[in-house]
Protein backbone atom coordinates (compact mmCIF):
# COMPACT_ATOMS: atom_id res chain seq x y z
CA UNK A 1 0.00 0.00 0.00
CA UNK A 2 1.75 3.17 -1.06
CA UNK A 3 -0.05 6.32 -1.61
CA UNK A 4 1.31 9.00 -3.77
CA UNK A 5 0.10 12.34 -4.24
CA UNK A 6 -2.85 12.46 -1.53
CA UNK A 7 -5.31 9.64 -2.25
CA UNK A 8 -3.92 7.18 -4.92
CA UNK A 9 -3.31 3.65 -3.60
CA UNK A 10 -1.80 1.54 -6.46
CA UNK A 11 -0.97 -1.80 -5.37
CA UNK A 12 0.97 -4.67 -6.70
CA UNK A 13 1.34 -3.80 -10.25
CA UNK A 14 4.82 -2.56 -12.18
CA UNK A 15 5.36 0.85 -10.59
CA UNK A 16 5.27 2.26 -14.45
CA UNK A 17 1.58 1.00 -14.75
CA UNK A 18 0.32 2.03 -11.06
CA UNK A 19 1.72 5.48 -11.52
CA UNK A 20 -0.57 6.23 -14.35
CA UNK A 21 -3.65 5.65 -11.63
CA UNK A 22 -2.36 9.04 -10.58
CA UNK A 23 -4.98 11.88 -12.44
CA UNK A 24 -2.45 13.86 -14.81
CA UNK A 25 0.67 11.27 -15.07
CA UNK A 26 0.25 8.96 -18.13
CA UNK A 27 2.29 6.36 -19.74
CA UNK A 28 4.94 9.36 -20.74
CA UNK A 29 5.23 11.12 -17.30
CA UNK A 30 5.18 7.65 -15.64
CA UNK A 31 8.43 6.16 -17.48
CA UNK A 32 9.84 9.61 -17.04
CA UNK A 33 9.84 9.91 -13.32
CA UNK A 34 10.94 5.88 -12.85
CA UNK A 35 13.76 7.10 -15.35
CA UNK A 36 14.67 10.33 -13.05
CA UNK A 37 14.88 7.85 -10.28
CA UNK A 38 16.75 4.71 -11.41
CA UNK A 39 13.69 2.77 -10.73
CA UNK A 40 14.17 -0.63 -12.69
CA UNK A 41 10.83 -1.56 -15.13
CA UNK A 42 10.20 -4.75 -13.49
CA UNK A 43 9.68 -3.13 -9.94
CA UNK A 44 6.41 -3.82 -8.60
CA UNK A 45 4.97 -0.99 -5.79
CA UNK A 46 5.22 -3.34 -3.18
CA UNK A 47 8.80 -4.14 -4.14
CA UNK A 48 9.82 -0.29 -3.13
CA UNK A 49 11.33 0.71 -0.41
CA UNK A 50 9.94 3.51 1.91
CA UNK A 51 12.62 5.59 0.58
CA UNK A 52 11.84 5.23 -3.14
CA UNK A 53 8.07 5.81 -2.01
CA UNK A 54 9.43 8.94 -0.39
CA UNK A 55 11.54 10.24 -3.24
CA UNK A 56 8.73 9.23 -5.88
CA UNK A 57 5.99 11.95 -4.03
CA UNK A 58 9.09 14.30 -3.60
CA UNK A 59 9.87 14.22 -7.08
CA UNK A 60 5.44 14.13 -7.94
CA UNK A 61 5.58 17.35 -5.43
CA UNK A 62 8.21 19.16 -7.24
CA UNK A 63 8.11 18.63 -10.66
CA UNK A 64 4.43 17.78 -11.88
CA UNK A 65 1.00 19.28 -11.75
CA UNK A 66 -1.36 16.34 -10.34
CA UNK A 67 -5.16 15.43 -9.49
CA UNK A 68 -6.78 18.28 -8.12
CA UNK A 69 -4.32 21.08 -8.99
CA UNK A 70 -4.44 19.81 -12.23
CA UNK A 71 -8.49 19.47 -12.47
CA UNK A 72 -8.97 23.17 -11.09
CA UNK A 73 -6.32 24.21 -13.58
CA UNK A 74 -8.71 22.68 -16.06
CA UNK A 75 -11.87 23.96 -15.14
CA UNK A 76 -10.56 27.15 -14.96
CA UNK A 77 -9.40 27.40 -18.35
CA UNK A 78 -12.89 26.43 -19.61
CA UNK A 79 -14.66 28.20 -17.38
CA UNK A 80 -11.80 31.31 -19.02
CA UNK A 81 -13.54 30.43 -22.27
CA UNK A 82 -17.48 30.62 -20.96
CA UNK A 83 -16.46 33.76 -19.27
CA UNK A 84 -14.96 35.49 -22.65
CA UNK A 85 -18.11 34.41 -24.59
CA UNK A 86 -15.79 33.19 -27.26
CA UNK A 87 -17.34 30.25 -29.81
CA UNK A 88 -15.38 27.18 -27.62
CA UNK A 89 -16.88 28.90 -24.24
CA UNK A 90 -20.07 28.15 -25.92
CA UNK A 91 -19.76 25.07 -26.84
CA UNK A 92 -18.87 24.13 -23.80
CA UNK A 93 -21.69 25.90 -21.76
CA UNK A 94 -24.37 24.00 -23.90
CA UNK A 95 -22.23 20.49 -24.24
CA UNK A 96 -21.88 20.47 -27.43
CA UNK A 97 -18.58 19.43 -29.42
CA UNK A 98 -15.60 22.08 -28.99
CA UNK A 99 -13.71 21.01 -31.78
CA UNK A 100 -16.13 21.11 -35.25
CA UNK A 101 -17.29 17.87 -34.78
CA UNK A 102 -20.54 16.73 -36.31
CA UNK A 103 -23.38 17.20 -34.78
CA UNK A 104 -25.98 15.68 -36.89
CA UNK A 105 -25.04 12.30 -35.30
CA UNK A 106 -23.24 11.29 -33.45
CA UNK A 107 -21.09 13.35 -30.39
CA UNK A 108 -22.72 11.29 -27.73
CA UNK A 109 -19.83 11.90 -25.66
CA UNK A 110 -20.81 15.56 -25.12
CA UNK A 111 -24.13 15.20 -25.73
CA UNK A 112 -24.98 12.09 -23.42
CA UNK A 113 -27.12 9.51 -23.79
CA UNK A 114 -29.67 9.40 -27.01
CA UNK A 115 -33.51 11.23 -25.52
CA UNK A 116 -36.40 10.39 -27.34
CA UNK A 117 -38.30 12.64 -29.14
CA UNK A 118 -41.36 13.25 -28.44
CA UNK A 119 -43.89 12.78 -30.78
CA UNK A 120 -41.80 11.66 -34.16
CA UNK A 121 -43.47 9.39 -36.15
CA UNK A 122 -42.11 5.97 -36.10
CA UNK A 123 -41.20 4.38 -39.65
CA UNK A 124 -44.05 1.40 -40.22
CA UNK A 125 -45.14 -0.15 -43.45
CA UNK B 1 -1.65 22.51 -35.33
CA UNK B 2 -0.75 26.04 -34.64
CA UNK B 3 0.55 28.88 -36.36
CA UNK B 4 4.53 28.85 -36.07
CA UNK B 5 5.91 31.45 -33.79
CA UNK B 6 8.62 32.75 -36.24
CA UNK B 7 5.38 34.09 -38.45
CA UNK B 8 4.17 35.95 -35.64
CA UNK B 9 0.07 36.64 -35.21
CA UNK B 10 -1.64 37.11 -38.22
CA UNK B 11 -3.60 40.45 -38.16
CA UNK B 12 -5.01 42.19 -41.27
CA UNK B 13 -2.90 45.60 -42.00
CA UNK B 14 -5.96 47.96 -41.69
CA UNK B 15 -6.57 46.98 -38.42
CA UNK B 16 -3.62 48.51 -36.59
CA UNK B 17 -4.72 51.83 -38.20
CA UNK B 18 -8.33 51.78 -37.56
CA UNK B 19 -7.34 51.07 -33.87
CA UNK B 20 -4.65 53.67 -33.61
CA UNK B 21 -7.38 55.89 -34.56
CA UNK B 22 -9.72 55.24 -32.33
CA UNK B 23 -7.25 55.68 -29.35
CA UNK B 24 -6.29 59.00 -30.73
CA UNK B 25 -10.06 60.10 -30.85
CA UNK B 26 -11.19 59.53 -27.26
CA UNK B 27 -14.96 58.90 -27.64
CA UNK B 28 -15.76 55.54 -27.07
CA UNK B 29 -16.80 54.86 -30.41
CA UNK B 30 -17.66 50.80 -32.23
CA UNK B 31 -15.09 50.19 -34.63
CA UNK B 32 -16.78 48.16 -37.25
CA UNK B 33 -14.42 45.44 -38.75
CA UNK B 34 -15.04 42.24 -41.18
CA UNK B 35 -11.82 40.88 -40.28
CA UNK B 36 -12.67 38.09 -38.33
CA UNK B 37 -9.95 36.05 -39.41
CA UNK B 38 -7.84 38.78 -37.37
CA UNK B 39 -5.79 37.58 -34.07
CA UNK B 40 -6.66 40.09 -31.46
CA UNK B 41 -3.40 41.76 -30.26
CA UNK B 42 -2.65 43.55 -26.73
CA UNK B 43 -2.80 46.72 -28.16
CA UNK B 44 -6.36 46.28 -28.60
CA UNK B 45 -7.33 45.69 -25.34
CA UNK B 46 -10.29 48.22 -23.80
CA UNK B 47 -11.10 49.05 -27.21
CA UNK B 48 -15.02 47.96 -28.42
CA UNK B 49 -15.22 46.56 -32.27
CA UNK B 50 -18.00 45.67 -33.89
CA UNK B 51 -17.17 42.38 -35.51
CA UNK B 52 -19.43 41.47 -38.64
CA UNK B 53 -21.22 38.10 -38.37
CA UNK B 54 -22.45 37.97 -42.03
CA UNK B 55 -25.64 39.59 -41.21
CA UNK B 56 -24.98 42.42 -37.83
CA UNK B 57 -22.56 43.79 -35.77
CA UNK B 58 -21.61 42.26 -33.04
CA UNK B 59 -20.25 44.26 -30.37
CA UNK B 60 -17.12 42.73 -28.81
CA UNK B 61 -15.28 44.64 -26.15
CA UNK B 62 -11.71 43.51 -25.99
CA UNK B 63 -10.20 42.06 -22.30
CA UNK B 64 -6.90 41.07 -22.00
CA UNK B 65 -8.19 37.31 -21.86
CA UNK B 66 -9.31 37.78 -25.42
CA UNK B 67 -5.37 38.26 -26.80
CA UNK B 68 -4.18 35.57 -28.65
CA UNK B 69 -7.59 34.46 -29.79
CA UNK B 70 -9.26 35.18 -33.32
CA UNK B 71 -12.47 38.33 -33.60
CA UNK B 72 -14.70 35.80 -35.79
CA UNK B 73 -14.98 33.85 -32.19
CA UNK B 74 -16.58 36.36 -30.67
CA UNK B 75 -19.61 36.73 -33.32
CA UNK B 76 -21.27 34.05 -33.48
CA UNK B 77 -22.42 33.09 -37.60
CA UNK B 78 -25.26 30.52 -36.62
CA UNK B 79 -28.50 30.90 -35.05
CA UNK B 80 -30.15 28.35 -33.77
CA UNK B 81 -33.43 29.02 -31.60
CA UNK B 82 -34.47 25.02 -30.20
CA UNK B 83 -36.27 22.08 -31.39
CA UNK B 84 -40.30 23.02 -31.18
CA UNK B 85 -41.50 20.75 -28.59
CA UNK B 86 -45.14 20.76 -29.34
CA UNK B 87 -45.10 18.51 -31.81
CA UNK B 88 -46.99 15.84 -29.80
CA UNK B 89 -49.95 18.53 -29.00
CA UNK B 90 -50.52 18.96 -32.58
CA UNK B 91 -50.68 15.58 -33.68
CA UNK B 92 -53.05 14.46 -30.77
Amino acid sequence: MARIAGVNIPTNKRVQISLRYIYGIGPKNAVEICEKLGIPDDRRVNQLTDEEVLRIRELIDREYRVEGDLRREVAMNIKRLMDMACYRGLRHRRGLPVRGQRTHTNARTRKGKAVAIAGKKKVTK
Amino acid sequence: MPRSVWKGPFVDGFLLNKAEAARASTRNEIIKIWSRRSTILPQFVGLTFGVYNGKKFIPVQVSENMVGHKFGEFSPTRTFTGHSSDKKAKRG
